[in-house]
């Protein structure tokens, strides 16, 4: 009993000692500007506001539109990403010529960076020198060339599509391993039944990899929400604020207001809506099911 | 069970590298060996090329001073500003660092950086530097960066398009309006004017506001008028305001209101976009990507009352509050601030040298830069102010002017509102800094 | 007939989605290999007039692109394998033992996955000072294991629950220690799934800038996606340069994916067997 005592706490303390240090120990010293004026402009001020800065927050419209914002950012993206990337499991968990060539290509997105896909996407969306303009005129698809980036009303939109576009990938790979975990015998125990294709799916095929669809998308959904990269990249939260989210938002003060305060209060009341999700998000799909946690 | 112990070998070696690089990480190179002494240093506005340059300069400078060794940091400039706060807030060793127009209220505001006139005070060439570049390094009385060099905007334009059209090219606002609007054909894709309405638009709102303002303004506090209101408060801010739609609505191209630097020289040099208003340290960038002879410079145009207001911006060489080498920076600074190495990299790199001596050198008085000579030569006309650089909410302002400054393009705004928004940011600025 | 207009319209998304995904690689690719002045010349040219290396010179000419590369791999690499030893281990007791705290570990882990990372750079980097650890290709290293750990442990605890327990407790009683019986007979099956993590862990490690650029100032020790950020200047984008750069550092990626597809996809099949 002693020896697996042993065996517990030194498998568990290289990890745990390693998070605490230098995750949640500068986290915690973090969280506690949340409460102070910290502005670099002037670090010889920092003092207590107690929850100024909050109250701040929610008063000001740039803040409201980004948490709106963030709202459509995860709920559209990750609908996007599912659906295409389960679509896209399913057809290619038949084995056909050239899978694995055509998995290289189809899933290579989801090993670029945040940095680079928002330049690259940036690019392509300019809509005087951007190739997608440009394609799109050349088929007869448009006639005026729009204004991905400029259009409030496109903005969020051509976000939205640049993060699809890279987070599929994810999807796909998961639940492609999941599904070819599937074992055949149910499927033969279904055609048995005279269970059809759609039938197959729904009642044998999804029920199998829910564990896995649970746990990716609940992954996914707070990755999508805390990451600030393509944006920051894309758009920088323009134009007058229309594609800002929460994280970016809170960069945006960091890098340009210098604020920490500010940007700290924004990070607490992320993680407030987080947590709020995912007990949420838990206790709708049964966490046992999800097995992971 | 050979590819078992594979694992577990290449495991160990992981762990075993990682020793190592722990073990001889002991840099920070000022283990007190002899009398060598390592100074650090820092660059802000960070290309490939002008690390190159300076890089070069500070090789000269450790041949001629083989005593003192000199690390050079180069964040990427995107970041750069960031990173250099972060160190300054920290305690790593930093000796000499570039603070920029931008910065330099904040760093000395926070302590950061040395006033340095008891060096320059000993300094045989800064007689010869100009007052413009003086007052870009001052804040109050005291001279806190060396700059290495000025910008001032002036006009680019594609001299091959006007022709084509037989225009000239605009002297005053209105007429840049009206060639623009000339110049503009959406259909292919060609506009007037490479408007910027992201990342730095200020550029070009202040510009307006202070000429169509022009004798109104007081030049030692720029944002201000003669009688202590703002510059955003008078008719005159609300008919450059109202140009300013216009030239947005009717010359140029409606994605530009996200556009930033980059985006507006890219369209200038890509041809979607006929006149840029630009610093001359663009000037490279498009003799490298545009063929000779389809464009040229012209001055800064002016308001109505025949008056271009300008300021020259620019970053420098700084040295920190803490560095416990001052007088080995000191010897840096002064080595990369001299006339023959600031002319050199000046022209190398495309900027305006800060030793008026050098402004006769040949290079300045030909081809692009020539245009700004002829600009300081006519002091009426394109009058020099000081840009409020000492206000606390100098680095905010650009990202106010963008945001309300969209919204008012995009019309969910209008421009009574937006002005009065910029005249209470400044009044405030004014209450606070007097407290 | 109805089963050939399903295989039909199956082949047509594949290559519609195929499409998708592949042109912004292709622009990429294409753009590196025009020269500085056709990159934005009008009319768009979607086949170069004129190939040119250029570019791919000019970024090991004017930044020392080699030996960011270099450094990359190699902290991406070490980074990787530390965190497999490190998540192996708490991912093990995670899957085997029920203990006092085991809930509160594993919501510990997983709520790092919530912590937006910029409100801690400014006391990480404080902190990391204090202990002279900037400028130190180390502590990225160690930047980049902790941030991995948590996720990675989650993952592989989920591998080793799919494993039956009955395989190291035959092996235990034949005389092996846990210890032994984890590294000889566990890990091996587990191949696929570790396979998987440490590409995770690589690609990851491989993409990040921000603490890259924070925590590294000598030139000599740049990472690779610093690098490709120097590219953006004041006034311009060196987009010849960067589209060079930016296939240079999808290339390895890409390869790992290719040469790893089999490994991933089986390795997420092990972990994802049994509900």
């Amino acid at each position: 009993m002693k020896k697996q005592r042993a065996f517990i706490l030194s498998g568990l303390i290289p990890a745990l000692l390693l998070v605490l240090a230098f995750t949640y120990y500068p986290f915690l010293k973090g969280i506690v500007m949340a409460f102070q004026e910290y502005k670099l402009f002037d670090l010889r001020s920092v003092h207590f506001v107690g929850i100024d800065n909050f109250k701040a927050a929610f008063k000001d419209p740039k803040f409201i539109m980004a948490l709106q914002n963030s709202g459509y950012w995860v709920v559209i993206s990750l609908f996007f990403q599912f659906f295409l990337g389960l679509t896209l499991a399913l057809l290619m968990k038949k084995q056909f010529r050239g899978r694995g060539i055509y998995q290289g290509f189809v899933f290579y997105s989801w090993a670029l960076s945040g940095f680079l896909i928002g330049m690259i996407w940036k690019w392509m969306f300019n809509s005087q020198i951007g190739v997608i303009n440009d394609l799109l005129l050349k088929l007869g698809i448009i006639e005026e060339r729009i204004g991905f980036l400029s259009n409030p009303h496109w903005a969020m939109f051509s976000v939205i599509i640049a993060n699809v576009w890279y987070g599929v990938a994810f999807f796909a790979i998961m639940l492609l391993a999941a599904l070819q975990s599937v074992p055949s015998e149910l499927y033969e125990a279904a055609v048995m039944d005279g269970a059809s294709g759609v039938r197959k799916l729904w009642n044998v095929t999804l029920p199998y990899i829910m564990p896995t669809i649970i746990a990716t998308t609940l992954l996914r959904a707070i990755w999508i929400f805390n990451d600030p990269t393509i944006i920051y990249g894309l758009t920088n939260g323009g134009p007058a604020g229309s594609t800002h989210i929460l994280s970016s938002l809170m960069l945006d003060k960091i890098i340009y207001g210098g604020d920490y305060g500010a940007a700290s209060a924004i990070g607490i009341i992320m993680i407030a809506i987080l947590l709020l999700y995912t007990i949420f998000f838990l206790s709708v799909t049964k966490a046992e099911k999800a097995g992971e946690f | 069970m050979i590819r078992r112990q594979k694992v577990i070998v290449s495991l160990l070696c992981a762990v075993l590298t990682v020793g190592l690089l722990a073990g001889c990480s002991g840099k920070n190179g000022n283990g007190g060996s002899g009398d060598k002494v390592t100074l650090r240093m820092i660059e802000s506005l960070t290309s490939p090329k002008r690390t190159e340059l300076i890089q070069a300069m500070i090789t000269k400078f450790e041949e001629a001073n083989p005593n003192i060794k000199v690390e050079f940091i180069s964040p990427p400039f995107d970041q750069a500003d960031n990173k250099i706060r972060t160190m300054l807030g920290s305690d790593e060793q930093l000796d000499v660092l570039e603070v920029r127009d931008l910065t330099v209220a904040e760093f000395v505001n926070n302590g950061y950086i040395e006033p340095l006139n008891s060096y320059t005070d000993k300094w045989k060439d800064f007689a010869t530097v100009s007052a413009v570049s003086k007052s870009v390094g001052t804040v109050g009385d005291k001279l806190y960066f060396v700059p290495n060099g000025l910008y001032q905007r002036q006009m680019f334009y594609r001299s091959d398009w006007l022709k084509e059209a037989g225009l000239n090219p605009p002297t005053t606002w209105e007429e840049l309006y009206d060639t623009a609007k000339k110049l503009t054909d959406p259909a292919k894709n060609r506009f007037g004017f490479s408007f910027r309405g992201g990342a730095g638009s200020n550029g070009t709102t202040d510009a307006m506001i202070l000429a169509f303002n022009g004798d109104k303004v007081n030049l030692d506090d720029s944002m201000f008028t003669k009688d202590g209101a703002t510059i955003y408060s008078t008719p005159e801010a609300k008919a450059a305001m109202e140009l300013y739609l216009k030239l947005y609505k009717d010359a140029s191209p409606p994605d530009s209101i996200n556009w930033g630097f980059q985006e507006q020289v890219q369209a200038f040099t890509s041809g979607v976009a006929g006149i840029l208003l630009q610093d001359p340290d663009v000037i490279q960038s498009l003799q490298e990507k545009m063929t000779e002879g389809t464009w040229a410079t012209a001055p800064l145009v002016t308001g109505p009352t025949g008056k271009a207001l300008f300021a020259a911006g620019g970053a420098g060489w700084g040295i920190t509050a803490k560095s416990k080498h001052k007088e080995e920076a000191w010897k840096l600074v002064e080595f990369l601030s001299s006339p023959a190495e600031n002319t050199k990299f000046s022209k190398d790199y495309g900027l305006i040298p800060i030793h008026s001596s050098a402004t006769e050198d040949e290079f300045f008085k030909t081809g692009p830069y020539k245009t700004l000579i002829d600009m300081s030569n006519k002091p009426d006309t394109f009058v020099n102010y000081k840009p409020a650089f000492q206000y606390p909410g100098t680095g905010q302002w650009g990202q106010v002017t963008m945001e309300t400054g969209q919204s008012l393009l995009l019309g969910k705004s209008n421009l009574e509102d937006t002005l009065k928004k910029w005249d209470e940011y400044w009044v405030d600025q004014k209450t606070t800094l007097k407290q | 007939m109805k089963l050939r207009l399903l295989g039909v319209s199956k082949f047509i998304y594949l290559a519609i989605y195929l499409l998708v995904m592949v042109f912004p690689l292709y622009w990429i690719v294409i753009t590196s290999l025009k020269p500085q002045k056709d990159i934005f010349s009008f009319p768009l040219k979607y086949w170069p007039e004129r190939f040119t290396l250029d570019n791919y010179v000019h970024i090991f000419k004017i930044s020392k692109f080699h030996i960011y590369i270099g450094n990359s791999l190699m902290i991406a690499i070490i980074s990787a394998m530390i965190v497999l030893v490190i998540a192996i281990l708490s991912a093990y007791v995670l899957a085997r033992f029920k203990f006092r705290g085991h809930k509160q570990i594993m919501l510990a882990f997983f709520a790092t996955q919530m912590l937006p990372g910029f409100v801690a750079l400014a006391p990480l980097y404080l902190m990391m000072s204090s202990m002279s650890l900037i400028n130190n290709r180390f502590s990225l290293v160690l930047m980049y294991t902790v941030i991995l750990i948590p996720f990675s442990t989650i993952m592989l605890r989920g591998f080793f629950q799919r494993i039956p327990a009955s395989l190291e407790e035959a092996a235990m009683i034949d005389g092996c220690s846990r210890w032994s019986a984890l590294v000889r007979i566990i890990i091996p099956v587990m191949l696929p799934g570790i396979a998987s993590t440490f590409i995770f862990a690589f690609v990851q490690n491989w993409n990040e800038l921000f603490l890259a650029v924070m925590f590294i100032d000598n030139d000599a020790l740049k990472t690779l996606p610093v690098a490709m950020n120097s590219f953006i200047m004041k006034f311009d984008v060196d987009w010849g340069a960067m589209s060079a750069g930016a296939v240079l550092s999808i290339l390895p990626t890409i390869l790992l994916f290719a040469f790893a597809q089999r490994f991933i996809v089986e390795g997420l099949t092990q972990g994802a067997e049994k509900g």
